[in-house]
């Protein structure tokens, strides 16, 4: 079972936007998702799209596999679309579906929903699909360290998330085995009522809590036996670096962004 | 206020993993999928693993790691129930949950570290009381989110309706996270000094 997760979905690849330094790229897609909401014409919708969908093939990654990544997505969008249609009740009547009127106002306004839903997805999974999780974890680190002023414990957050992606796969391999132990010594909850099954997970959880703390409490041991004492005074393995390339990308958003606001109304 | 320990890190990290799993709990635990009108409904531990973060973290560790899971979340790894991973999940009509989380562990850590000898009744009642913060929370971001950006009118009576079989099961896994909390620091003497 376990064997299906993928933690993250990043691809490796070597193309442009995966060359980008993670901040550049986060900074982005977060204005992204903000200035996505100032579109409100078939033009600067048409903008932002001819903007994400060319930021989807500089990654080079197959847009088939993008598209899969987007599928849960799909349902929402296409039931917000859905939902416009029979709701809606502006401009004219164009046709009927089983009696149903639907209106022109209703069509515009429910693919400008769908659009910006899918716009906000596409370029999120970009950010995904292309970074991996430890430089985003780097990336938000450096970004936040303004708020160390305000006692806000950037760079303990930002270890805890880089030590959980190493601990996420292990407890889940863990969860199974024991579930297997456990189903071998005969515990077999398939069906009853809700009470029942609810119990069942308690000859699971003892087991699994015991060893995780017991690796939390051993892994803390290994830090502080190589001289962990926060933040302070740490250096890095990876040091990102702003290059010419991130500068030229945050020059193309800069266009895009003044394009959107003199094509919207 | 005082440094996060690398033994609270730790600890961060590995609730931050419980999360993951409690979310997809049906993956290991497939009888936990409850047929409601003909379609099997995957269940979700997220609640009893926040409530039990507090429990056992206190509320400043505890509330630091939901933040932490929920980041985690939103930078693309698939962390939350089904699977998924991303902004969208904040934007559907359960992203209220996912928020509460982070409120759910701050309660119950402050009110179990204002206890200082804990019963069995006392730590089952605070899990309840998670229990119900989760729901007020999410119940209410579903009523708002449904009736604005998604488009739906739903009163917020048939929306706490439409939650109720979930209720059922939290409450039902709150009184387990009572019964554990006790059962667990016996388990681990460093936890133990910190329980009670």
């Amino acid at each position: 079972m376990s064997s299906k997760i993928i933690i993250g979905q990043y691809v490796p690849s070597n193309s442009v936007i995966h060359r980008l330094d993670p901040r550049v790229k986060l900074v982005t897609v977060f204005l992204f998702v903000i200035f996505v909401f100032f579109a409100n014409n078939t033009l600067s919708y048409g903008w932002l799209s001819v903007f994400a969908i060319t930021s989807a093939l500089l990654t080079k990654i197959n847009l088939k596999y993008i598209i899969r990544g987007l599928t849960p997505i799909w349902f929402l969008v296409i039931f917000t679309f859905l939902l416009h249609l029979f709701v809606t009740h502006e401009g004219q009547i164009l046709f009927q579906i089983f009696g149903l009127p639907i209106y022109s106002g209703a069509l515009i306004q429910g693919g400008a929903i769908s659009l910006r839903f899918f716009l906000l997805i596409l370029m999120t999974s970009l950010m995904t699909l292309t970074t991996t999780p430890i430089e985003i974890t780097d990336a938000i680190e450096l970004l936040l360290h303004p708020l160390k002023k305000i006692k806000f414990p950037v760079h303990e957050l930002a270890l805890m998330m880089s030590i959980s992606l190493r601990f996420i796969p292990t407890l889940m391999q863990e969860t199974e085995k024991i579930s297997k132990a456990q189903a071998s010594r005969g515990v077999d909850f398939k069906t009853g009522p809700l009470k029942e099954r609810i119990q069942a997970v308690v000859p699971l959880l003892i087991p699994l809590f015991v060893g995780a703390f017991k690796r939390a409490e051993e892994l803390a041991m290994a830090m502080e036996a190589r001289g962990y004492q926060g933040g302070e005074g740490r250096t890095k393995l990876r040091e990102l670096s702003i290059r010419r390339l991130d500068w030229s990308a945050m020059l193309v958003f800069l266009v895009v962004i003044i394009g959107l606001f003199l094509f919207r109304q | 206020m005082k440094k996060l320990t690398a033994l609270d890190l730790s600890y961060g990290a590995i609730f931050i993993g419980l999360m993951a799993i409690g979310a997809n709990i049906t993956v290991w635990l497939p009888f936990l999928a409850i047929p409601i009108a003909g379609v099997s409904v995957p269940l979700s531990m997220q609640t009893f693993f926040s409530i039990l973060a507090g429990l056992l973290l206190g509320k400043r560790l505890a509330s630091w790691t939901m933040t932490s899971y929920l980041i985690i979340g939103l930078i693309g790894v698939p962390v939350y129930a089904n699977m998924q991973s991303g902004p969208a999940p904040f934007f559907g009509y359960t992203g209220g949950f996912l928020f509460s989380f982070i409120v759910v562990a701050f309660v119950t850590g402050a009110l179990i570290e204002n206890i200082s000898k804990i019963t069995l009744g006392h730590s089952i009642t605070v899990a309840l009381t998670g229990v119900l913060i989760n729901y007020l929370i999410g119940v209410t971001y579903m009523y708002i989110s449904m009736n604005t950006w998604l488009g739906l009118e739903v009163s917020y009576g048939a929306a706490w309706l439409s939650m109720f079989p979930f209720l059922i099961k939290d409450l039902g896994f709150a009184v387990i996270a009572g019964t554990a909390l006790l059962k667990i620091s016996s388990h681990l003497p460093s936890l133990h000094q910190r329980a009670s």
